[in-house]
């Protein structure tokens, strides 16, 4: 089977600075793949040359076998297919919860707008935050917002889901509620690359692990094996570090 | 002719009497000139100002790049020209410099309103410009990430915040607008200033007619900043948020059915 997302050789320089050195990994259909790693190693800037939201120095990204590099290429229409949800939520502070939901399906995706609102609606219920869809942002906490986030990325019905680091910027008692939605999404088959620092998380909803280290994949595997048989030493050492935190 | 009466009050009432109607038509058509080119300014200032903001990307082809970095030089000097330079100055050099450079007679009108939306266009351009750059760069990533080009990004979601973070700005200029416009009686137009100004010459009552362009001045000004902060109020929307009751739940299309909400547990 032809995988949904593939990537050879990506390599992202920030002027002489390189952040991702010759990256290769792919995403099935039904994959949920945690990517982990200290900060700095180059994991958002992964996600974010996935979407283009940073223009990769060389190397490919493959959609459906299509590279998304091309020039030929509709950068807006790829991007609603890789719905992204981010570490700072980034819901738009001039709508509120519904009209967050609701603006890419009816203005970019020409989703009838009755169609559009039971859409947003369902995914909202999904989050649990259909109550405060007149709330505009401002008024929600950390974990409301990524909780909408989550639904705003899903009512553009992307075929894959990128999360980068979604709980680092919440206090401690919401990192629950929003890791609750993650794992019913991973439990539904949804196609996922989640950046996390939550190991237990990661163990439990994903089916394959990615250990980066200096912009490079240093190991990578099913959780099993790098949680409890690692093989390389930075990646003992990284697991160590975490677990004796 | 009657005479004038010889205390203070009494000489007002006399020339409001005689003219109170040059003073509302003069009062009208300074506040008519003020808010539509005011309005037109921030049109011009929104153009300017989203021009300014662009980023001139390498990954841009050549010519773009060009032409952009030569728009944003205009924008520049038109920019500092007509902020630069008093609007009186600037209201005789274009009106009559329009006649006799390219024969063109302005009306007194069009004259006006171009010459006021032209600087509050230059005034509001920078003020657009710092008001996109205090968006914070999440809001234009979470647009892009949704499927939005750059330029719908710029319409749904940066223009609204920017216009909203702006608006004591905009209420400010139309202030000034209602203050400034009297410097087109250099040109004829004949609004509040102009008028109070014939009055007083007709009966020599300069303190008089004036005290009434005051009135009048102050009058325009406090209600033109209070109707900006009521509608400053309203895009804020209300102070809360009202629950969302099962009435406002119901699905309208009836495509898609909802399962019963189901509460969520915490995870730890
Ligand atoms: N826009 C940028 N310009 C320059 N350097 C950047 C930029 N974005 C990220 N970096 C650098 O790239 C490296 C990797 O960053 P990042 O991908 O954010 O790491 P992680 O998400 O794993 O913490 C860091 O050293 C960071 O300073
Ligand atoms: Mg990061």
């Amino acid at each position: 089977m032809e995988p949904i997302l593939q990537i050879t050789h990506l390599k992202k320089d920030f002027g002489s600075h390189q952040v991702l050195s010759d990256i290769d990994f792919s995403v099935n259909q039904g994959d949920v793949v945690s990517i982990i790693g200290a900060s700095g190693s180059g994991k958002s800037t992964l996600l974010r040359c996935i979407n283009l939201l940073e223009s990769p120095t060389s190397g490919d990204i493959r959609f459906h076998g299509e590279s998304v590099l091309d020039s030929s290429i509709d950068v807006p229409a790829y991007r609603a297919k890789v719905g992204m949800v981010f570490q700072s939520f980034n819901l738009f502070d001039n709508m509120n919860v519904l009209e967050n939901c609701m603006i890419s399906p009816v203005k970019i995706l020409k989703v009838p707008k009755a169609e559009a609102r039971d859409r947003a609606m369902m995914y909202l219920d999904k989050v649990g935050m259909t109550s405060f869809i007149n709330a505009k942002p401002r008024y929600l906490s950390g974990g409301q917002k990524q909780r909408v986030a989550i639904a705003r990325a899903l009512a553009i019905q992307p075929e894959v889901l990128l999360f980068d680091e979604p709980t680092s910027a919440l206090d401690p008692q919401m990192v629950g509620e929003v890791l609750d939605v993650i794992g019913d999404l991973a439990k539904e088959g949804r196609t996922m690359v989640i950046v996390t620092h939550e190991m237990t998380f990661a163990r439990d909803v994903s089916n394959r692990i990615i250990f980066m280290d200096e912009g490079v994949i240093c190991e990578e595997g099913a959780p099993e094996k790098i949680f409890n048989q690692p093989v390389k030493d930075a990646t003992k050492a990284f697991l160590q570090r975490f677990w004796n935190r | 002719m009657t005479s004038l009466p010889s205390d203070f009050l009494g000489r007002v009432f006399f020339i409001l009497q005689r003219y109170g109607m040059s003073y509302l038509r003069g009062a009208g058509t300074t506040l008519l000139i003020s808010l539509i080119s005011t309005l037109f300014g921030c049109i011009i200032g929104f153009g300017v100002g989203v021009v300014q903001y662009l980023p001139i990307e390498e990954r841009l082809p050549w010519w773009k790049r060009w032409l952009l970095v030569l728009a944003k030089g205009l924008l520049k000097i038109y920019v500092e020209v007509f902020r630069g330079t008093p609007m009186m100055v600037q209201s005789m050099f274009i009106y009559y410099g329009a006649s006799q450079l390219m024969g063109i007679n302005m009306s007194m009108w069009f004259a006006a309103f171009f010459i006021v939306s032209i600087n509050t266009g230059a005034y509001m351009a920078e003020t657009v410009r710092g008001g996109l750059l205090s968006i914070d760069n999440g809001q234009t990533e979470g647009a892009l990430a949704v499927g939005m080009s750059p330029i719908r990004a710029m319409n749904y979601v940066l223009i609204p915040q920017a216009l909203r973070n702006i608006m004591p700005q905009i209420g400010n200029n139309l202030i000034i607008n209602i203050k400034d416009t009297c410097v087109l009686s250099v040109i004829g137009t004949v609004e509040l200033f102009f008028a109070s100004k014939s009055v007083a010459g007709t009966y020599y009552t300069y303190f008089e007619s004036m005290a009434i362009a005051m009135v009048l001045y102050l009058t325009m000004t406090i209600v033109a900043s209070k109707l900006l902060r009521l509608w400053e109020k309203k895009m804020d929307g209300p102070s809360s948020y009202d629950l969302a009751t099962t009435d406002t739940l119901a699905f309208t299309s009836g495509l898609l059915t909802m399962a019963p909400a189901k509460k969520k547990e915490r995870r730890d």
